[in-house]
């Protein structure tokens, strides 16, 4: 069984307690149309492409005879510049836990741990669990999830997790799938069994203007949290040039002008992030 | 900032209205002094007698400390002919004059210049006079300005040692402005918060002080290092060797931070100034508060403070011959060199060995005719070792313009030891373990090809370039733990070249890891490498990555960066770390980031330097890129490095940066 990873970053300040590395999974259910990491939408293995800095040589586009390329029609190991990259590679279990548990003593010592981020990764659940499985009981273990997943898979995951980080992004359902192509049923309904679990758990809520951040939407956030913790994360109009990068196009709708001032008084526990 | 102190910064550092009122000094020293065929030291206690006799007292109404310079440029003792004599018969370091030293500031303060009378050369009574003389017509300034307080400091300091706490300071900046005013030069502040603490401790005992009182004093001497400061000689502006040493344990083992190392730190944080240059001694019990205190100055954007490892940098130390009572005093030279206070009279930088030219030499004399990679390291070290050689044959009759005052703040020359520095180590190390990989154990790669592409700048093979560069084990990157492993040799194979060797001044040899500004003559050096660095990029700063390098993270960095025995390689040269200042900005940053200073120091690294980093250097980086790969930015939620963000990202980043600070 493979997982394929996006990324995996180191001292990740703002992914849960303490120093994180962060392991993005590649393959998003959703596809919010916020969303600032458009190399984890697609749940393949895919060509990574900046312009900046292209000194138009040609090489990459000349025929190569590695295997690994053919399905980009690009050769990915020529540019001067390393402008033309593969985004997603595949893990086993054994060698991503390796990496993760390299480590283990910074975390021992300093607290923190390993966050499953995405993308997505209960949409690879398999791996996912297979992953936790392995690491249970050496690292600190958390995950940051959308929630969009059938529930067996969402329960056997996030129950071997010491931190849960859910997003909940907008409670009306027709609103949902409008901005985030899909129903919010299956989500709150995990969220509601997270609830009750009795897994430490944090939900967290994007603040798009106009789209997440309206008094209707976090009045309904507030009372369905409860006294849970929440944090709330400022919108941040970067995404655009990642976009280009997979050759995806961003439908910028999202006006910052149109910023709520956010009223915290609806929660009973939330923080605003910076 | 308070507003006696705002009113002294604006003046010292907005306005700089003091430099306008410098005047210069028209007197052909050289010459005069040539024609009388004076002797050396001669020359400079007249100098310095003419010099200080045409300084004029300036006080402002808010300042407590005082002492700035007013006679603008100070001619040489010797002419052009005179020194090319010199030159010709004796190894000069850099311009001559006595420079990376670490004075006895502690014993002088102590006992005042009436007690060093009658041991004292006449030169060095003469000297003492005349800036004793100097600080007198102060006091005469301060009496017309109605300024007991500074009357009575100078009633005591500098015939007598000091009683309490500003008597210390004054006393501090008497002797500084002495040295500078003789012509020594990078005159480090060593332990100040040890030498001065039982001064602050008498007064805020016997409640003279408040905490904020003294907080208050100490900045208004802290603002004294950077009147001066555009006229001390350097590589570039800045570069002064003002760096002054908190913190880290006596002989004993005691943990010697104290109340007066907390308040050089925050007074640092409230000038934001350059001077002086912060230095922590920490080891592995240091608690989380102190890297969080030092965490916050990182900040700030300053570069330091720079962190040195007691646990490895003392018993390196005394495995080099130092005494342990020397070696748990150790301080830092003008940038990372382990000096000691008082009684050390080493070169610190007497040299610079260029490793990635010794991995390039091997690969073309040896790497054919290697049967394997053991047999090939074995010529890298003998490379090494001849090119030490050369180094060491260099030096010989080393001589220094004589210097009578700083003569008075040194105890002893107990140690006379030459430091070289080690520069590209990651280059080499990542340029061997591409040879490893390639040429003897995948043998995918002929070393005759190898040395055709390097020759031809990689133009015959770009998919060799993008292989070596991008797809290659190295140091701070995914899978570079073999060039970890290569740096471990290497960095061995540099220090037994050293080993066994003695001076000509009696000494020994000491290997480093800094690189000062050879980072930049170094590679001009050299053409393209064998880990991918095309010809004429530079190598990394001190003890880091290549800057090329697509890092897994500051924690595999530090991982990479410790894995060789830093005990053996102690002559200096941290591994530096940059952040961006954006990654600060979330409230538990300044925690997450002293961990992992604290992760450093359990690894045993020796020297840590972090920077927090500005827009400017970002727009250096856009112009630049691969000369900031490690750069990296905190978008909000997430981090990136700063080059891999396409423009728009990057001028958003600069925007909001500029915004913030």
């Amino acid at each position: 069984m493979q997982g394929l990873i996006f990324d995996i970053k180191e001292f990740s300040t703002n992914d849960g307690d303490g120093v994180r590395t962060t392991v993005f999974f590649k393959g998003c259910p959703l596809r919010c149309i916020w969303c600032h990491n458009p190399e984890g939408l697609s749940p393949n293995p895919e060509l990574y492409e900046r312009t900046e800095g292209c000194l138009d040589c040609g090489l990459c586009r000349a025929p190569c005879a590695h295997e690994e390329c053919r399905t980009f029609g690009r050769c990915l190991h020529v540019c001067p510049k390393n402008l033309v990259r593969p985004v997603g590679r595949y893990y086993d279990v054994d060698t991503l836990a390796a990496r993760l548990l390299r480590q283990k003593s910074f975390f021992d010592s300093m607290g923190g741990g390993i966050t499953l981020s995405g993308g997505e990764p209960l949409l690879q659940a398999d791996f996912c669990e297979a992953l936790l499985t392995r690491l249970s009981g050496q690292l600190h273990l958390a995950i940051e999830t959308c929630g969009y997943a059938a529930h067996e898979d969402f329960v056997r995951v996030v129950s071997r997790c010491d931190l849960v980080m859910m997003d909940l992004k907008l409670m009306d359902p027709n609103t949902h799938r409008t901005y985030t192509g899909v129903g919010n049923e299956q989500i709150l309904a995990n969220a509601k069994w997270l609830k009750t679990s009795g897994i430490p758990h944090l939900f967290r809520t994007p603040l798009i203007p106009d789209i997440t951040d309206t008094e209707e939407n976090l009045r309904a956030i507030a009372n369905f949290v409860g006294t849970d913790r929440i944090e709330l994360l400022p919108y941040n109009t970067l995404a655009a040039a990642k976009y280009a990068a997979v050759h995806r196009t961003f439908t910028d709708r999202i006006d910052p002008e149109h910023a709520h001032p956010i009223d915290l008084s609806f929660f009973q526990n939330a923080v605003l992030r910076k | 900032m308070k507003e006696p102190l705002k009113q002294l910064y604006n003046y010292y550092i907005i306005d700089r209205t003091h430099r306008s009122l410098r005047f210069a000094c028209n007197i052909d020293f050289s010459a005069e002094f040539s024609a009388q065929k004076l002797s050396p030291e001669e020359r400079m206690c007249r100098r310095f007698e003419r010099v200080t006799a045409l300084e004029i007292p300036r006080i402002l109404p808010e300042e407590k400390i005082v002492l700035t310079r007013s006679v603008s440029n100070v001619g040489d003792i010797f002419t052009k002919e005179e020194w090319d004599e010199i030159r010709a018969a004796h190894y000069i370091h850099e311009s001559g004059y006595v420079s990376n030293l670490s004075p006895d500031y502690e014993g002088m303060i102590r006992d005042g210049f009436e007690a060093r009378y009658e041991d004292a050369t006449p030169y060095q009574r003469r000297m003492m006079d005349a800036i004793t003389n100097l600080c007198d017509r102060y006091s005469a300034e301060a009496k017309n300005m109605g300024r007991e307080d500074i009357v009575r400091v100078f009633d005591r300091i500098p015939r007598k040692g000091a009683t309490n706490f500003r008597e210390a300071l004054q006393f501090f900046r008497v002797l500084h402005f002495s040295l500078w005013l003789e012509g020594d030069y990078h005159n480090t502040v060593g332990r100040f918060d040890q030498y001065i603490y039982p001064y602050y401790k008498k007064d805020r005992d016997a409640g003279v002080y408040t905490k904020e009182e003294a907080f208050d004093l100490l900045c208004d001497f802290f603002l004294s290092f950077n009147k001066d400061s555009d006229m001390y000689f350097g590589q570039q502006q800045g570069d002064n060797g003002q760096s002054m040493v908190l913190g880290g344990i006596d002989e004993n083992g005691n943990d010697c931070y104290n109340e007066l190392s907390e308040l050089c730190l925050k007074a640092s944080g409230e000038l934001c100034l350059i001077d002086p240059k912060i230095n922590l001694r920490v080891n592995k019990n240091t608690p989380l508060e102190i890297f969080e205190e030092g965490s916050r100055l990182t900040k700030l954007g300053l570069g330091f403070p720079q962190y040195s490892n007691d646990d490895v940098v003392i018993p390196g130390l005394e495995k080099m011959g130092y005494s342990h009572a020397d070696a748990a005093n150790y301080v830092v030279a003008a940038c990372w060199e382990f000096i000691i206070p008082g009684v050390g009279d080493d070169i610190a930088n007497v040299g610079a060995l260029n490793l990635p030219l010794m991995v390039d030499r091997a690969i073309r004399s040896h790497a054919a005719a290697s049967s394997d990679f053991d047999a090939f390291f074995e010529t890298v070290k003998s490379e090494i070792v001849s090119e030490c050689d050369r180094i060491a044959e260099k030096i010989h009759d080393v001589w220094f313009v004589p210097s009578p005052f700083m003569d008075l703040l040194r105890k002893d020359r107990k140690y006379r030891n030459f430091g070289v520095h080690g520069c590209g180590v990651s280059s080499a190390s990542d340029a061997l373990a591409a040879v490893k990989k390639y040429v003897f154990d995948e043998k995918t790669l002929t070393v005759d090809h190898l040395i055709e592409s390097m020759d031809k700048n990689f133009k015959n093979d770009p998919a060799l370039l993008h292989q070596l560069r991008y797809e290659t084990p190295k140091m701070g990157c995914e899978g570079g733990e073999l060039a970890a492993e290569m740096s471990v040799k290497l960095l061995g194979a540099f220090s037994d070249a050293l080993k066994g060797r003695t001076n000509c001044l009696g000494g020994i040899w000491r290997a480093g890891t800094g690189t000062a500004m050879f980072y930049l003559w170094h590679a001009a050096e050299l053409g393209a490498t064998a880990d991918g660095r095309l010809k004429g990029e530079p190598l990394g700063t001190n003890f880091s990555p290549v800057l090329f390098a697509k890092t897994e993270g500051p924690v595999t960095v530090i991982d990479h960066f410790s894995a060789a025995d830093m005990e053996r390689t102690l002559n200096g040269g941290p591994l530096t770390l940059e952040f961006a200042s954006g990654i600060f900005k979330e409230d538990d940053s300044i925690r997450k980031l002293a961990m992992l200073i604290k992760y450093f120091i359990e690894r045993r690294g020796h020297q840590l330097q972090l920077n927090a980093v500005n827009p400017e250097k970002m727009k250096d980086a856009q112009k630049d890129p691969d000369r900031y790969r490690q750069l990296v930015v905190r978008i909000w939620g997430w981090s990136a490095y700063f080059v891999e963000l396409d423009k728009p990202f990057q001028d958003h980043v600069i925007a909001r940066q500029e915004y913030t600070l």
